[in-house]
């Protein structure tokens, strides 16, 4: 975890391009917004369901509930909760799940009382306007990344990184929470590759087509959205899903950094310029 | 080396950060604003290149109807007007269509069950995320909209409900033509194959299927075609856009 900057003959060199690095912040704030407009619309109605149709009266796959009877908006705080995971449930009471009162429309329960100031509607109309901005840089970047050839060189994992013994060998160092250094330095590491590839063709594409599967308009264009995703609510569940998946690649991404050497990881996203670590024992 | 921090720095750096903040709070509002409006725009080109052909949202078999449609927002509207309509089965409700209009209608429930009506089973999908299964018969809006004749300036069609909300507004809607003349468009007075019941917004509520819950106003008692939506309350187009800041177009 070294800044090698004031060794003598340590190699630089330029990592990231300004394409790469533009896409990489714009991203990492459009998806913290994303994140933070998605949990206040999921808390307003914290319970996920599989198939067409789900709501306060169905039963859910996975769910903050009111133990209460008389269902899900409970009249006692605090609010008797149970978080539930298929047919198991925890008591989380005291912990999560409020009772808002919303007036005529009654009591809801949620997972966290929110400022009034965070209004429901604006929320949305956020995680819309997010939403485009995601998938318009996304899309940039695709066409870039796959047109430059890019793809091959940087992402796609060598013929030397997928041999029995290199794969076994990148395990064991991440498992040690060993970053490569000289030579192997110079490109992504397998699991890094692996990662960014799933990100970017596989969570991102997931995460915006369940979206599109909640939209009346575009199913009505696309029926097919709702069996791709077997049913509206299925869709919503899978959107929930890789947002956490989304939050877990985050939470490694940072840790990563540090392992890595922090500075010199961010300073390569910000300028470009990315220091190879030397050999240990040169 | 690098250089101490003067104090001329200093100065100029927190005089910079302080011009920077008051310009971010001075644009903040509009410039929210802006990009709110920027992204409902595109939402909208978008979603109406997909629509040009019409195509219908899926209907579903009587065997897919839920058990239980869970009610949302007005349940019961207060005050005696709507208590005597009530009473009287709406015997006395008139659905008035004015505006921006040739022809002016006044339409009783018993005039509006005995125009073309269409049956559809449909799911509702809430805004909070949940969704429910029911049947709605009623009159193609696009149909009372051709027997009233919108003028050439016509551009919004706003619904004037007969519920006040906890601000003392009445609850109100729009939609714009396009979406008024989709086929799936209707002016339900029967759910479920009986009377549209009270806490589903009897004696007529709109179902505007290519839009999501908070469209589908409830007790409606007048249909008024305008140009601009601007001096309906806040002016954003709809009680829910006005109060909580809610999209106007929620095709999405």
């Amino acid at each position: 975890m070294t800044d090698g900057s004031a060794i003598a003959g340590t190699e630089r060199v330029y990592r990231h391009p300004l394409a790469v690095r533009l896409w990489h912040w714009v991203t990492a704030a459009t998806v913290v917004g994303l994140l933070f407009t998605g949990f206040n619309i999921f808390n307003i109605h914290p319970r996920l369901y599989w198939g067409e149709v789900g709501n306060a009266h169905t039963i859910p796959i996975i769910a903050l509930e009111s133990t209460e009877t008389g269902g899900p908006r409970p009249t006692t705080r605090p609010a008797p909760a149970a978080l539930r995971l298929g047919s198991h449930l925890w008591d989380v009471t005291g912990h999560l799940g409020v009772v808002a009162d919303a007036g005529e429309d009654g009591l809801y329960f949620m997972i966290v009382a929110t400022p009034d100031s965070w209004q429901f509607g604006a929320m949305r109309a956020w995680h819309f306007a997010l939403a485009w901005m995601l998938f318009l840089t996304w899309a940039c970047y695709s066409v870039y990344t796959l047109v430059g050839g890019r793809l091959r060189r940087t992402l796609l994992p060598s013929a030397r990184q997928v041999t029995a013994r290199a794969i076994v060998q990148d395990l064991w160092d991440h498992l040690r929470l060993r970053a490569p250094r000289g030579e192997a330095a110079r490109h992504y590491n397998l699991l890094q590759k692996l990662s960014y590839l799933i990100v970017l063709f596989c969570l991102i594409p997931s995460i915006v087509l369940s979206g599109l599967t909640m939209s009346n308009a575009v199913t009505a264009r696309f029926p097919e959205l709702y069996a791709l995703f077997g049913g509206r609510q299925s869709a919503r569940t899978v959107h929930a899903l890789c947002a956490l998946a989304l939050c877990m690649f985050a939470l490694v991404h940072i840790v990563q950094l540090f392992v890595a050497g922090f500075i010199n990881e961010v300073r390569s996203m910000i300028t470009g310029q990315f220091e190879i670590p030397r050999e240990s024992g040169k | 080396m690098t250089k101490p921090v003067t104090r001329r720095a200093l100065l100029v750096g927190a005089a910079a950060g302080a011009v920077g903040l008051i310009g971010v709070d001075a644009l903040r509002g509009k410039l929210s604003e802006r990009v709110l409006s920027a992204s409902q725009s595109l939402t909208i080109r978008t979603q109406r290149i997909l629509l040009r052909r019409r195509p219908l949202v899926r209907e579903f078999s009587p065997a897919d109807i839920s058990v239980v449609f869970p009610t949302n927002g007005t349940t019961r509207p207060v005050g005696d007007d709507y208590g005597r309509l009530a009473a009287g089965g709406f015997s006395d409700w008139v659905l008035r269509i004015d505006g921006l209009v040739a022809t002016p209608l006044a339409l009783s429930l018993a005039q509006l069950r005995r125009l073309e009506a269409r049956t559809q089973i449909t799911m509702h999908n809430c805004d909070e995320g949940w969704n429910a299964v029911a049947q709605w018969k009623g009159v193609p809006l696009g149909h009372l909209l051709k027997l009233a004749a919108p003028t050439m300036r016509a551009n919004y069609v706003v619904f004037h409900c007969m519920d006040k909300r906890e601000d003392g507004q009445h609850y109100y809607e729009s939609i714009d033509l396009f979406d008024a003349f989709h086929p799936q468009t209707i002016l339900a007075y029967e759910m479920n194959g009986r009377s549209l019941p009270v806490a589903y917004g009897a004696p007529l509520r709109l179902r505007v299927e290519t839009q999501i819950g908070y469209k589908n106003a409830k007790y409606i008692g007048r249909i008024e075609l305008v140009d601009q939506l601007d001096r309906f309350g806040k002016g954003r187009g709809g009680w829910w856009e006005d109060a909580d800041g809610a999209v106007w177009y929620a095709g999405q």
